[in-house]
């Protein structure tokens, strides 16, 4: 798909890049600032503030009302369960709707993205009343706990995924379950160990896709988790700035951009699994 | 598919048959619990599971279904709610059912002309019935028996002294401790004991008080009477109302049909103001997306070239946005643009001279707005053209050998178009997110700037969303669920409809299955 | 079968009315550790146990409202006076029978947390907003709004910047209302029996209007940043880049720690139409406690609040933990001395409390938008309030 490029393309592409990356960085340098900022100002006229500090760092490993590491661990446990399943789920439908035709397939796959454009102003309300029947019949997967959470994340994740991976698939030529399947293989297990390896840079997407919205959802975790035990870091991160009037940006934006670090970290990886699907002779030309 | 072995029939039936169990044992928990609605929602499940594994015809849904569990009870199932929400008056003073109202009705007190209060003891037996001793402030003494509270002489033998005079016990009850008596404060409390013609309740923990009741609700009247001054409030538009309109707050759910949707789509107001808040949001959402997958695009494109350096250290820089919680960006971005203060028209002013009202002119507002939203946004369209790059990728790897075209020419003939299939689905979505995205708009400017002589509060920046918002929660009473329900439907009808006319656009619903 | 499985639950409902009662607290960050502490007392005396739930203040309505009617919500609530009138109206509150207890508490403050006649609250603290001033920027803050306008003109520099006066209005009524109501505009009349009329709104009246032309004047001519919100006034005061703001307790403690040498004065009087100085009014917020009307233990929770929370030892302790005047009198009698607090006390004298009916929804929106527009100049204040005033009538269906 690339060819070599001249000297002054690489210079150009490079110029775009960075242009991209000022872009991305600017406003984020503001939340550094502030994280080192000991008087919690978010606007600071300054940015680089008079005495900085780690303390905002430091509290957040050291402060008992504060428990950052916890609600790191709840945020990975809750956003990886729900990207690994929704992975899987919605490569089982997408599989379906590529791959089989059977009626009302259209209606389905049309219905898949029009339920998610539902306004979801009262959707929450709904939620919340439903994870308390939950519980009240199955304790532990209802409100404040993470597979409850989960549950609901996951019906939220459905819709474009599916749709999403459903366009991949559809570029993976059929034949080759075919030979899989005439030889015997359930159309499961075609799926299983055929397409599935092959649509490994989507499946990667949608992982971190999936992890990073989960990351950052506020609204519906904040109203079905109670006590800071419990929180995810996006709930956790509204507990300093959660007083109209006492907002403790500082503690704030470090969490924040320790949570960016994290979303960063697991980005790296994953980013080869993305890329896997290039294939070296794509590369020649 | 093939029919699989005798032992892997066995367990499948095996396994439909325990769950069908489990599902049974299930339903009649929640029968007996009168869970109904649940017990429906149930039966339909298990039957439609029953008919995945039966039949051969639904095996494709078989793939779908656990999906799908989680769709329709997290997805499906609020959007029903909504529905049912906005054919009610659930709105502030009308947010109890009619059986909670009536319930904390009954529950009221009032004081009689001549109030009594009692100091009490609270004795328990072995079998954990509970029973008060009441004294008068006259010294007149009660003792409790079932409901009724009767006239006691503690000087008999029957009742133990203790220290001080007090009586420790009686017929194997004894008297509860103060730490005792707080254990026992619900039992306590629940007690309605009836003395002549009033009510003798707990009123704190060391004290009981009489009380006549305020109201009684009348079945066939369908009312409510007040027995202090006898007024009958009867039902009426979710109030228990008198006959010459007085109301007893709170009042409570009734369903009123369509009046929300009539409200809405009769209201003055809304209809001068909609073409123009209309306008607005399909230009926010359509330029949102646009920019956003361009640029998004435009990244991935670049940051896919095997030949450029430093991919993976740019790749994740450039997701950054994506990683900060849009609460703080949207808020910092807010700064930036701040007309006087903000370091946009600092940098502005250096530069040219000049400076831009941002968040204060209607177009700059608009245009402020949008460049934040491509900059939360367009991290989505990166990582997403990334994946669909990769198929894309392979389909090259063929195509390219055919012909010598140039990379620009490759890139709109044949890129392009793979790219295309699954990423339009994804423009779709991504416009109705857009066009229902009240956050940012909240976060940012609030709707603002303010439109003078608007008939309604619809503000530059409003769109449909954040418009209704304001009419349901900013007005009246505030928290017009009921209103809000209904108007959320009416923006599900239109984006439909704008989806729909987009997947006949783009084609994103043929099947562009090639190779197959 | 039937009848078997009847009595089962029954009897498991038994079990769980004869269990010991336990109070669910909601509170914000600044009230629960103090009732956590309390909670060990409580617990020590009494054998009951409190659970304080920790829960951001701007979620502490909607949340209760949500969970209230399902049995999910807590037996006490700590919130602000102006969620009353939505609680009450919806049925979520049980009114308060004070007692003897009542004389302990501030009349101004009782009044607040008063609907329909009844009292839904246990007041803790009162907060308004004043003058924090920066000394070393201003030694002496000017006593009226001619004598501010003179200083504004001598240091104001937007290119430093430097201000002399900076509050919230991007837009922030609540920010605003001083100005407006120094010469007698306000927010709802009042009936005759005392209780709020929300149909006789005062936002445009005469008073109101030449307020606002003030603050439109001080914009057009350079003298007041407009869009300003929380962050960027406390960055500019505590840049040094504000000599005044307007605004209120809550800002004390991150002054403290900026190092400002600060001074708390009332805001500047304005010179009305009429000749006369007005005093400006601001709002007064009121934050207590409330019950819960589908709380099961109402006795243990009204107990708890009139014996352990209303005494001088947690009253004091929160009052350490949050200082805003105590509504408590015993307890405001011992800090009273505070400079800070007399000097916000001086001002919230001519507070008025902010109204506390569910009507208040229909007007913030509107009220903003007036501001915004006065802000940009894009409209007249007399045509900005006036429209703001009609939208309001409108959207709470006066005649």
């Amino acid at each position: 798909m690339y060819s070599r490029p001249s000297w002054l393309g690489l210079v150009v592409r490079h110029v775009l890049i960075w242009i991209g990356v000022i872009y991305a960085l600017f406003p984020v340098l503001w939340i550094l600032s502030a994280s080192f900022n000991p008087t919690n100002n978010l606007l600071d006229q300054r940015l680089f503030p008079a005495n900085p500090t780690l303390d905002h760092y430091r509290r957040l490993f050291t402060d008992p009302a504060v428990p950052f590491p916890r609600w790191i661990l709840n945020t990975l446990i809750v956003s990886g369960t729900t990207a690994v399943i929704t992975v899987f789920l919605c490569a089982l439908g997408a599989y379906a709707f590529s791959r089989f035709r059977f009626r009302g397939r259209r209606a389905g796959l049309l219905s898949l993205l029009l339920v998610q454009m539902f306004p979801q102003m009262l959707a929450m309300v709904a939620i919340y009343l439903l994870l308390i029947r939950i519980k009240e019949i199955v304790p532990w997967l209802g409100y404040n706990t993470h597979p409850g959470l989960i549950m609901v994340y996951l019906g939220g994740a459905m819709g474009f995924n599916t749709w999403f991976m459903k366009g991949y698939f559809d570029t993976i030529p059929r034949s080759v379950e075919e030979s899989a399947l005439v030889d015997g293989a359930t159309p499961f297990q075609a799926f299983l160990r055929i397409v599935l390896p092959l649509a490994r840079p989507i499946l990667a997407v949608v992982l971190i896709i999936q992890f990073i919205t989960t990351y950052s959802e506020y609204v519906l975790a904040s109203i079905l988790l109670k006590g800071t035990d419990m929180y995810t870091l996006a709930v956790g991160l509204r507990f300093f700035i959660q007083a109209a009037y006492d907002r403790r940006w500082g503690a704030f934006s470090a969490a924040a951009i320790l949570g960016a670090l994290l979303i960063l970290a697991i980005f790296l990886p994953l980013q080869k699994l993305i890329i896997s699907g290039l294939t070296g002779g794509a590369v020649k030309e | 598919m093939n029919g699989g072995s005798l032992l892997a029939q066995g367990l499948k039936y095996g396994l439909v048959a325990l769950l069908d169990a489990v599902v049974v044992w299930a339903a009649m928990a929640l029968l007996l619990r009168g869970d109904y609605l649940m017990v429906a929602l149930l039966g339909v499940a298990a039957l439609l599971l029953n008919f995945l594994v039966l039949s051969r015809r639904a095996y494709p849904l078989r793939f779908l279904l656990p999906g799908l569990v989680f769709l329709v009870a997290m997805v499906v199932y609020p959007i029903g709610y909504t529905i049912s929400v906005s054919l009610t008056n659930l709105q502030t003073g009308n947010l109890l059912t009619k059986a909670q109202v009536i319930a904390q009705l009954e529950g009221r007190y009032y004081l009689p002309p001549a109030p009594e209060t009692f100091t009490f003891w609270a004795f328990r037996n072995a079998q954990g019935d509970l029973r008060v001793i009441l004294t008068a402030r006259d010294g007149r003494t009660f003792i409790s028996r079932g409901n009724e509270l009767v006239p006691v002489d503690l000087s008999g033998p029957r009742y133990v002294r203790g220290a001080g005079g007090t009586v420790t016990g009686f017929d194997g009850y004894t008297r509860l401790t103060l730490p005792e008596i707080y254990q026992s404060l619900r039992a306590l409390e629940g007690l309605d004991l009836v003395l002549g013609d009033e009510h003798v309740r707990l009123t704190s923990v060391r004290e009981f008080g009489t009380y006549l009741r305020k109201y009684s609700y009348v079945p066939d009247q369908d009312a409510v009477v007040d027995l202090e001054t006898n007024v009958t409030y009867y039902a009426r538009e979710g109030s228990f109302t008198s006959p010459d309109g007085m109301r007893i707050e709170p009042g409570f759910q009734i369903y009123v049909g369509f009046r929300n949707y009539l409200d809405v789509l009769t209201h003055p107001g809304i209809r001068s103001d909609f073409a123009r808040v209309f306008g607005w949001t399909v230009v926010w959402s359509f330029l949102t997306v646009f920019f956003s997958f361009w640029v998004g695009l435009g990244l991935a494109y670049l940051l896919n070239d095997p030949y450029v350096r430093g991919r993976f250290a740019y790749r994740s820089l450039l997701i950054v946005p994506y990683a900060m919680p849009a609460f703080i960006s949207a808020l910092v971005w807010a700064g930036l643009f701040n007309a006087d203060l903000g370091v946009i028209n600092r940098i502005l002013g250096e530069l040219f001279g000049t400076k831009v009202r941002w968040l204060q002119d209607p177009m700059w507002a608009r245009a402020a707005l949008i460049f934040i939203n491509v900059w939360l946004t367009y991290p989505y369209m990166m990582i997403v053209s990334l994946g669909a790059l990769q198929s894309v990728s392979r389909e090259m790897y063929e195509a390219a050998r055919v012909d010598g075209a140039t990379g620009w020419q490759r890139f709109w003939t044949i890129t392009m178009p793979l790219l295309w299939v699954s990423v339009a689905p994804l423009l779709i979505g991504s416009f109705a997110f857009t066009f229902n995205n009240f956050t940012i708009i909240w976060l940012v400017t609030a709707g603002r700037p303010a439109v003078l002589g608007a008939a309604t509060p619809a503000g530059a920046t409003d769109i449909l969303i954040s418009w209704t918002y304001r009419l349901a929660f900013e007005g009246d009473r505030g928290n017009q669920l009921g209103l809000a329900s209904a108007v959320s439907i009416l923006i599900f009808i239109i984006i439909a409809a704008i989806s729909g006319v987009n997947f006949r656009f783009t084609r994103a619903l043929e099947d562009v299955s090639r190779g197959v | 079968m039937r009848k078997l499985l009847w009595v089962a639950v029954a009897m498991v409902g038994l079990a769980a009315f004869a269990q010991a009662p336990k109070l669910v607290i909601w509170a914000d960050d600044t009230r629960a550790p103090v009732l956590r502490d309390l909670a060990v007392t409580f617990k020590a005396q009494t054998g009951v146990a409190i659970e304080v739930m920790e829960i951001a203040f701007d979620q502490l309505r909607g949340q209760f409202i949500t969970a209230a009617p399902t049995g999910q919500g807590p037996d006490i609530l700590v919130g602000a006076h102006d969620w009353v009138g939505e609680l009450a109206a919806n049925g979520l509150l049980e009114p308060v029978n004070f007692g003897p207890k009542l004389a302990e508490f501030s009349a101004v403050a009782v009044q607040a947390f008063s609907y329909g006649g009844k009292n839904y609250g246990v007041p803790q603290g009162t907060e308004n907003i004043a003058i924090i001033y920066n000394k070393k920027l201003v030694p002496q803050p000017p006593r009226t709004w001619d004598e501010l306008l003179v200083l504004a003109r001598q240091i104001t520099d937007p290119t430093k910047p430097m201000y002399a006066l900076v509050f919230q209005n991007g837009p922030d009524p609540y920010h605003w209302f001083p100005m407006l109501s120094a010469c007698g505009g306000y927010v709802f009349g009042t009936n005759r029996d005392g209780s709020l009329n929300p149909c006789d709104v005062g936002l445009a009246s005469a008073g109101a209007i030449h307020g606002a032309k003030l603050f439109a004047d001080m914009i057009a001519e350079g003298l007041l940043p407009a869009g300003v919100g929380w962050d960027t006034m406390r960055a500019l005061f505590f840049g040094g880049n504000a000599a005044m703001v307007i605004s209120g307790p809550w800002l004390v403690a991150d002054t403290k720690a900026a190092g400002i040498d600060y001074g708390i004065a009332p805001i500047p009087a304005i010179t009305c139409p009429n000749g006369a100085l007005g005093t400006p009014r601001p709002f007064i917020g009121v934050q207590g406690f409330m019950v819960n009307s589908f709380s099961k233990n109402k006795v243990l929770a009204f107990d708890f609040l009139l014996n352990y929370i209303a005494t001088t030892d947690t009253m004091l302790a929160l009052y350490n933990r949050n200082p805003r005047p105590p509504a408590h009198l015993p307890t405001f009698a011992l800090v009273a001395s505070d400079p800070d607090i007399a000097a916000f006390g001086t001002q919230g004298a001519f507070g008025i409390p902010m109204p506390n009916i569910p009507e208040m929804a229909s007007v913030w929106g509107a009220w903003a938008d007036a501001q915004s527009l006065i802000a940009n100049g894009q409209a007249t204040p007399e045509e900005a309030l006036k429209e703001a005033v009609a939208k309001i009538k409108a959207a709470l269906k006066c005649k």
